[in-house]
């Protein structure tokens, strides 16, 4: 007897989730990929199409955003919420979906992809929509490098043409770059806020020089990394003119200003009006550990995901900006974190005004405290422990009511810190 | 007297692939914290020579091959003529991951022409196809050389693809404990030649194995200054918990770094 994909997934994600082994998010997956082409039967069954987010950061910001507006407007919208953007997480989040006989009953799929998912993706089926957010350097052990990333979207994006819109980040000019080869539809989105240019170039930055020439590039204006309006002196390559600039931004940083603008484009691109994204953006709620706020005990924490040099960087400006005081950074080495920590040294905690004293955790809290150190005038004391759940309990009793606790965690991290927390108060 | 010192860092916006700026970060501090005067000269394709020889130490850190393919030509007709001239007369050295490798004769790619390198150590890298499996991962060893150093542990994280085999005229930095070094075979990492030092430890190699940086920093006075440089002890017992921590993680708890210790010994 065949035992059609659908059920064998469904299955084991129930058994899994039974006996709890691990969310039952990504591993179910894994074995219905021994059915070829389950992905493109699933996509080909929905009535409207594929949005796929795709960068380094934002991509769960962003993919939230789409969702609840297609939701308010009626649409049946499956996603992958819990971040499972590799392959088999996308399989699972359709299984979830899909009735025992293989129906689905959705008109849009909205799945934030891996980096370095997204050429087998593409290879899968054709999105209705594809947006590039931005390319920085995260993880080298586990993604390679930015420029290594960047090659194999070239050569996956061939794959699509002109029933794709593919949204495109003007201020990145690997980005930009991928998106002028493309032949696929192309929206442009940037910024154009001259109040927000920053002084100097950041050191966390990876594409300065011109892809087309080689060239070193000038900017008129950086709004951090290496996101800006930039120009080639030699070859005359410049920052594309952009079709979408401004948008109110639902969540507080210079980062989410993009997420909204490649959000917004999106929608556009899907012919939903201004109004009704206004109308369903309205009273926007982050996803977990995206700028999440708890309360325990009377007082305010909020939880913030940084993972990589360009995301701390701007997660720290965007805490000091809210007038933090209180911060704990928790540093995690396992594979979702990636094993190797060097990334630290690019994370430009010399900003921390003298007020702040950060108190340290996690698998690498004694790396970080040596970073911190060096970042800091001499004999600043440096609060660290390396149990997680003592860093919460010294953090909350010291905290005071009025000030947040800001916590900053890589990814394994923020999931330990909201399960200890969930322990002691329903999230 | 009040020493002051200038450091090259040799193409920071283009050979900086990861955290490589820790190493002049603690360079910088742990002069400053000395009451040494410091100056970090960013040497770039647009510096010219007269700024990276008025330095005493000179670093250089990791690529991706795109930004190493606009380095090459600056450095192999320009800047490695001077800084060979430099590592001659004794000058200290820091080479890490990609420029490590960059300092060697050539570079092997599994596919296509070799790579010149600017021959500053007398070593080669070969890539052995693309089966090959990557060298990841932490990484701990024990110091053979520079002799002042023989018997300390160096902690870090390595990340290639790259095998070198070192030639008769450059010593190994050290012997691993832990991971894979140079190559994987021969149980030995980095290089040395003079007071120049190459190492596969990428990125940022100094903030936890303080030694190696204030070796660099006295090397650098003494060929200054002509006389033996004296540094200040400092309180490093957060550096030493760090490197201790990952030592003890590597090494000490795992049966095979133990064997293996032994075997090497």
């Amino acid at each position: 007897m065949v035992i059609p994909p659908v059920i064998i997934g469904k299955m084991i994600s129930f058994v899994s989730q039974r006996l709890n082994i691990g969310t039952g998010e990504t591993w179910p997956g894994e074995v219905a990929l021994k059915f070829k082409d389950i992905l493109s039967s699933f996509t080909s069954k929905l009535k409207r199409g594929v949005i796929l987010i795709a960068g380094t950061n934002g991509k769960t910001t962003t993919s939230l955003m789409i969702k609840r507006v297609l939701e308010k407007k009626g649409f049946r919208v499956i996603h992958n919420e819990s971040g499972a953007n590799l392959l088999n997480g996308l399989v699972s989040s359709f299984i979830k979906k899909t009735g025992w006989r293989g129906t689905i009953k959705a008109d849009f799929a909205v799945l934030e992809v891996d980096e370095n998912s997204l050429p087998i993706i593409l290879d899968s089926f054709t999105p209705k929509v594809l947006i590039m957010l931005n390319l920085f350097r995260d993880q080298l052990d586990r993604y390679g490098e930015v420029d290594v990333i960047a090659d194999k979207w070239q050569k996956a994006l061939n794959k699509i043409a002109g029933d794709t819109t593919i949204i495109v980040n003007a201020d990145d000019p690997l980005i930009a770059h991928l998106g002028r080869l493309s032949r696929a539809k192309i929206l442009y989105f940037g910024l154009e806020e001259p109040k927000s240019f920053q002084k100097n170039l950041e050191h966390a930055t990876d594409s300065i020089f011109c892809l087309n020439c080689g060239h070193r590039l000038s900017y008129k204006g950086i709004y951090f990394s290496h996101l800006g309006l930039w120009h080639c002196q030699k070859c005359g390559s410049k920052r594309p003119k952009v079709n979408l600039s401004t948008w109110d931004s639902v969540l507080p940083g210079l980062y989410n200003r993009y997420n909204t603008l490649a959000g917004v484009a999106a929608l556009k691109s899907l012919g939903i009006s201004e109004k009704e994204i206004k109308q369903g953006l309205k009273d926007f709620i982050p996803a977990f550990g995206r700028q999440e706020e708890i309360e325990i005990q009377g007082k305010k924490i909020k939880i913030f995901l940084a993972k990589n040099p360009t995301g701390f960087n701007e997660t720290l400006k965007t805490v000091i900006s809210l007038g933090g005081k209180q911060l704990l950074i928790v540093l995690n080495d396992q594979i979702p974190d990636g094993r190797d920590v060097s990334w630290i040294w690019d994370v430009d905690f010399e900003m921390l005004p003298s007020f702040i004293n950060p108190v340290v955790s996690g698998d690498r809290a004694y790396d970080l405290a040596v970073r911190l150190k060096y970042s800091r005038p001499a004999q600043t004391p440096i609060i660290i422990y390396e149990n997680l759940s003592r860093a919460l309990d010294f953090c909350i009793h010291h905290v005071n009511q009025k000030d947040p606790l800001y916590i900053l965690a890589t990814y394994s991290a923020m999931l330990e810190v909201r399960k200890i927390l969930s322990g002691r108060k329903i999230l | 007297m009040n020493y002051e010192l200038k450091i090259a860092w040799l193409y920071p916006d283009l050979m900086s692939t990861y955290g490589d700026r820790g190493n002049v970060i603690i360079l910088q501090k742990r002069c400053q914290f000395r009451g040494i005067e410091v100056n970090i000269e960013n040497i770039t394709l647009e510096t010219p020579l007269s700024k990276l020889k008025s330095c005493s130490l000179v670093f250089m850190g990791g690529a991706q091959d795109r930004q190493q393919k606009i380095v090459s030509l600056d450095f192999l007709k320009k800047k490695s003529y001077a800084v060979s001239e430099m590592i001659n007369i004794g000058i200290p050295a820091l080479f890490v991951c990609a420029a490590y490798q960059f300092a060697g004769h050539y570079y092997r790619p599994y596919q296509g022409d070799d790579i010149p390198g600017a021959g500053i150590f007398d070593l080669i890298t070969e890539h052995q196809g693309n089966q090959a499996k990557r060298l990841t991962g932490n990484v701990a060893a024990e110091l053979v050389n520079p002799s002042g150093l023989n018997g300390k542990t160096i902690v870090g994280f390595e990340n290639h693809g790259g095998r070198t085999k070192l030639g008769a005229k450059t010593k190994p930095l050290a012997k691993v404990l832990k991971g894979y070094g140079n190559n994987g075979s021969d149980g030995y990492e980095g290089a040395v030649y003079k007071n120049a030092i190459g190492s596969y430890f990428h990125g940022p190699i100094l903030p936890k194995n303080p030694h190696l940086a204030d070796w660099l920093i006295a090397k650098a006075l003494e060929v200054k200054y002509k006389e033996k440089a004296y540094l200040k002890p400092l309180d490093d017992a957060l550096e030493n918990q760090a490197h201790n921590f990952m030592l003890k993680k590597l090494v000490h708890r795992s049966v095979w770094g133990i064997d293996r210790k032994s075997m090497l010994g």
